[in-house]
């Protein structure tokens, strides 16, 4: 019966090799392939206009990307800006001086938060984040580029704050105590001891909290104006970010010609970005891990 | 005396921001909750919207939002399952693995919007499926792939090693430790993954809104070249009707059924978790 049931395996083993080693060759083609096709698709639009795609600010009649690559990054640039104090004090306070039944509650409420679509964030920011700047601010239109920044922040923040949290609550307890026997309050402890232990991790969160906030579509396609011209400093007034810009042309550039390249040269110039930010972010979670 | 109360206030301050973030994710519920539930007439869920989206439910929404999800589940979980196997169970060289895990992350960091994009070129055109709900699945398929990985990994990861050994004693072939003990005992992992893997396909937009979607007009699919109507493109479309409040009530209601969905499978993925984490403490 043993012996039977052991053969039985045996037989079964040569093909489910395969059969694994088959899934493991779709999933790398997938991620691969990703990257392949964004280099291959944009190669016409780059052979057209050369370094002008990155430099030019006109979409219209040659196809300059800059004015998308510099609303993302001046949206971006203002989430992570807005989202810093507020995730760092949150993630301090939750990790230091929470008690770990609250910690976990607090942990749990910030991943449901993670899950809340980003459809969601596009549909309370038109209605109300809009309308409010607009007010606030005494604008014409409250679809702007500041308006964007600050529902990314929303967004990104409940991500940063836990993995930043987890960082400073993986700072083993006896830098703690060290500290606490030679005098120093609680708060100097988390602020002097603990937050710079914690450091790699935190900007290994902010890197991935920035990626996440920079490939973020539908959120931002509804509240940022969707204007392509290069902002300058004034942050009121309407732009437009690279996957904001997919989003409004794909459907209609669907399939071929150099308005599809060049679609597809602007979201090699996003995957770039992005990957090189959750690279360096993963970078600095190992150094945090050591 | 001045120290102390300078870092009683630094705290109450910190205490407070921290609040503020904890009852965001209230003022979100609140907000759906008392926009969302007045367009929340009996039939909401049951009835086809009538007058492009002014009126009527959101039945077929629904059902395409639910359609793609279970699609992208059907054709992720065999790759994933396989791919996490191989790397964990049959694969030796180090640095391989190392580059595949990093490959995990950084599909996970992609911009969704350029699964869309390459997906629709791979899929919609070279494998020519058109804009349909074959073609949004697929897409939809290899975002969450990375979800998938990560819980079934975690889940084989943590078994103990114990376990391995005793199947080893037996002389169990490694097909049959994997059939009989590593897949029984990290089942609980590969629900999460999947619960978690709906979640994020249900709240998805960006990748499937010119891909496999369309406004209005289709009821189910009748072929595997039709589009479907789903919740995400739904809300996104009458969101940029603002002027119009009846189209924004109907946005409302349907994001409040969007994000039930959403929060009910994340519950759901937790409730596993949990009898996971006990199952590895015995």
């Amino acid at each position: 019966m043993k012996a039977d049931f052991r053969r039985g395996g045996a037989w079964f083993a040569e093909p489910l090799v395969w059969v694994f080693a088959g899934m493991n060759f779709i999933f790398l083609g997938c991620a691969v392939g990703l990257g392949i096709f964004l280099v291959v698709e944009s190669v016409p639009v780059l052979r057209a206009e050369g370094l002008g795609f990155w430099s030019g600010e006109n979409w219209w009649e040659r196809f300059g990307a800059l004015p998308m690559i510099c609303g993302s990054l001046i949206v971006t640039g203002m989430a992570v800006f807005l989202v810093l104090p507020v995730a760092l004090s949150g993630a301090l306070f939750t990790s230091e001086f929470l008690p770990p039944s609250f910690r976990r509650r607090v942990k749990g409420i910030m991943e449901l938060l993670a899950g809340v679509p980003g459809i969601i964030y596009g549909l309370l920011g038109v209605s109300f984040l809009t309308t409010g700047i607009k007010h606030a601010f005494n604008l014409l239109d409250g679809n702007t580029l500041f308006t964007a920044g600050v529902l990314l922040a929303i967004m990104i923040l409940p991500m940063v704050l836990t993995l930043s949290e987890d960082a400073l609550h993986s700072v083993p307890s006896e830098f703690r105590e060290a500290a606490e026997s030679l005098g120093l309050t609680k708060l100097q402890t988390a602020l002097r001891v603990v937050l710079p232990q914690s450091l790699p991790g935190i900007v290994g969160a902010v890197l991935l909290g920035t990626g996440r906030a920079m490939g973020e579509t539908v959120a931002v396609l509804l509240v940022v104006g969707s204007l392509d011209r290069v902002p300058g400093f004034n942050l009121f007034v309407s732009g437009q970010t690279i996957p904001s810009k997919l989003g409004r042309e794909a459907a209609e550039a669907l399939g071929s010609g150099l308005h599809w390249s060049a679609l597809m040269g602007l979201g090699l110039t996003l995957f770039l970005l992005v990957a090189v930010l959750t690279f360096s972010g993963n970078l600095f979670f190992r150094r945090s891990r050591q | 005396m001045n120290a102390i109360t300078a870092e009683k206030s630094v705290l109450a301050f910190i205490g407070c921001v921290t609040f503020l973030i904890v009852a965001l994710l209230f003022l979100i519920l609140g907000i759906m909750f008392l926009k969302g539930l007045p367009s929340l007439h009996g039939g909401f869920l049951f009835e086809e919207s009538k007058d492009f989206g002014r009126a009527g439910g959101v039945f077929y929404q629904l059902a395409g939002t639910l359609i793609l999800m279970a699609g992208a589940v059907l054709w992720s979980l065999p790759v994933a399952l396989g791919s996490v196997l191989f790397q964990t169970e049959y694969l030796r060289a180090e640095k391989f693995k190392t580059f595949l895990t990093q490959l995990t992350y950084i599909l996970n960091a992609t911009p969704t919007i350029l699964f869309g994009l390459v997906g629709y070129l791979f899929f919609g055109v070279y494998m020519d499926t058109g804009v349909s709900w074959v073609t949004g699945s697929l897409i939809l398929a290899v975002m969450i792939l990375p979800t998938l990985q990560v819980s079934i990994r975690e889940a084989v990861e943590t078994l103990p090693e114990k376990y391995r050994e005793a199947g080893m004693a037996l002389g169990l072939s490694r097909a049959t430790q994997i059939w009989r003990i590593i897949l029984p005992q990290s089942f609980y992992g590969l629900v999460t993954g999947v619960l978690l893997g709906l979640a994020r396909a249900a709240g998805e937009t960006a990748a499937i809104m010119f891909t496999a979607t369309t406004f209005s007009g289709i009821q189910f699919p009748q072929s595997f070249s039709d589009p479907v109507p789903t919740l995400q493109t739904h809300i996104l479309v009458l969101a940029q009707e603002a002027a119009n409040p009846e189209s924004i009530a109907q946005a409302w209601g349907a994001g409040l059924v969007l994000l039930g969905l959403v929060f009910l499978l994340t519950l759901a993925a937790w409730s596993f978790r949990t009898r996971l984490v006990m199952e590895s403490e015995l």
